[in-house]
């Protein structure tokens, strides 16, 4: 396993981040110019002989090619830490795979479920917040601590589904998740609108009643709204609105460290390298002290 | 069985149309929800925006004949589809070489080849067709009705391993065989 990563951040204020999915050599070469950090998802990157997956070694080497230039995180989709049957072994060994090439500043992974019982569910679930899965989760980030020598971080995510009964609130079982493991956490800025969008979440009381010290990172990102519901699929700029909440979200956290716009590969097109390059100074220039 | 395991099993089974209706308050609800029927699109969307990338005839000829979404949500519901976009492919694939339609089975096995050539197979695959693929091919690009099949005769393919991009073809006559 690679040791911490040296830090290419040298400006003040948090660091900034974009994703970088492979395959469009252009885009990495100017992203890698605004950054100081490319998050790598796992499972973006692997493909699968029929077999067993496995990390791309082409898309690898891209990641290499700018490697003196930023730092990497590793933010994973497939680990499926809240399946009540156990975790998925093939997003580590992905991860093993990255971890072995690339020195990771830190990795991260949802507070959710993409399998249950071993079939991958086609979508990603919350979890019910309720000790029962306060229990499983911290099991699991305990010792996904213990394999890795880097922080871990969770990330909540949307509520799609009708809210499951549960004993704590949405901030209060994040809280207990964090503060039993001491792992850190990425608070999404627009999976909160999307969430006061579809559930009526209460930002601001949410955010209150989140412990802010444990918060690393910050996640930007656009979507769309359909049928009536606020949808996370990373595929616009971000809105003035979710820009300003992630400013609000910063301003509480006194151990942030990264300022993440996401977008999917197969947005790029949508939106464009030029306005992609546009919104990294946009946000840059939001989180300047 | 925990709560939790009986959660997550009913949010399964619902988001893949499968199982009884539930007793569970909560997943009744779920059940009735405009949120599950949401989820369950956007699931669907993206099994078939990878499909169209992975298997373009396949997807193209079943756009065409108005059966691609449902095959889609057919295949879904009725198997653990991988989160790879190659195995997904693969496993759709196969699962339409059941299909009773000739040409359905012929096209699908066609793209299955290129999907294996693409994730490193190393053997040449032999296809056999009732029509000409060619015409197949030029029909399910442009949009039209493809040919039917040809009396009498049969086309041999090879599609020559590493590729793919290296194929063969010879119309043999049945006639002339007999």
């Amino acid at each position: 396993m690679a040791g911490a990563a040296p830090e290419h951040t040298s400006r003040a204020g948090p660091a900034l981040a974009a994703t970088y999915e492979g395959d469009d050599a252009a885009l990495l070469a100017k992203i890698a110019s605004l950054v100081d950090v490319i998050e790598i998802a796992p499972d973006s990157i692997a493909a699968s002989d029929g077999v067993r997956s496995a990390l791309r070694r082409d898309v690898l080497d891209e990641y290499q090619s700018v490697a003196d230039d930023v730092d990497f995180v590793a933010h994973g989709v497939g680990l499926s830490i809240g399946s009540f049957d156990g975790w998925n072994d093939d997003y580590l060994r992905l991860l093993d795979g990255l971890f072995e090439r690339f020195a990771l500043r830190w990795h991260s992974e949802h507070l959710a479920l993409t399998r249950v019982a071993g079939e991958n569910v086609g979508t990603m679930f919350s979890l019910p917040r309720t000790d029962e899965a306060v229990d499983l989760v911290c099991a699991r980030v305990d010792r996904i601590q213990r394999l890795y020598g880097v922080p871990f971080l969770l990330e909540h995510v949307i509520q799609l589904l009708p809210d499951p009964p549960g004993r704590h609130s949405p901030a209060g079982f994040i809280n207990a998740i964090t503060a039993r493991t001491g792992c850190g956490l990425i608070v999404d800025a627009y999976n909160l609108e999307c969430d006061a969008h579809n559930q009526g979440l209460d930002i601001d009381a949410f955010l209150d009643e989140l412990d802010m010290a444990p918060v690393r990172e910050i996640h930007l990102a656009g979507g769309v709204e359909r049928d009536g519901f606020q949808l996370d699929v990373h595929s616009g700029v971000v809105a003035a609105s979710t820009l300003a909440l992630g400013e609000k979200i910063a301003a509480r956290a006194p151990n942030l460290g990264l300022v993440t716009y996401e977008f999917l590969k197969e947005a790029v097109p949508l939106i464009g390298h030029d306005a992609i390059c546009a919104e990294l100074a946009r946000v840059r220039a939001a989180f300047a002290p | 069985m925990s709560p939790l395991e009986a959660q997550q099993r009913g949010l399964l089974d619902l988001v893949k149309g499968r199982g009884a209706p539930p007793h569970d308050p909560y997943l009744k609800r779920v059940a009735r929800s405009r949120e599950l029927a949401m989820v369950r699109s956007i699931a669907l969307w993206w099994r078939a925006y990878t499909l169209e990338r992975q298997c373009p005839f396949t997807s193209k000829l079943l756009r065409r004949e108005g059966r691609f979404d449902r095959l889609v949500a057919d295949y879904f519901d009725a198997n653990a589809t991988s989160p790879f976009a190659e195995e997904v492919s693969l496993g759709f694939l196969r699962w339409l070489e059941a299909e009773e339609a000739p040409l359905t089975r012929a096209v699908a096995r066609f793209d299955r080849a290129l999907v294996e050539l693409r994730m490193g197979a190393s053997d040449d695959v032999d296809l056999t067709w009732d029509r000409n693929p060619g015409d197949v091919f030029a029909a399910i690009e442009s949009g039209a009705r493809p040919p039917s099949a040809e009396a009498h005769c049969l086309y041999r393919m090879r599609i020559l391993a590493p590729g793919p991009g290296r194929i063969e073809c010879v119309r043999e006559s049945s006639r002339a065989r007999g």
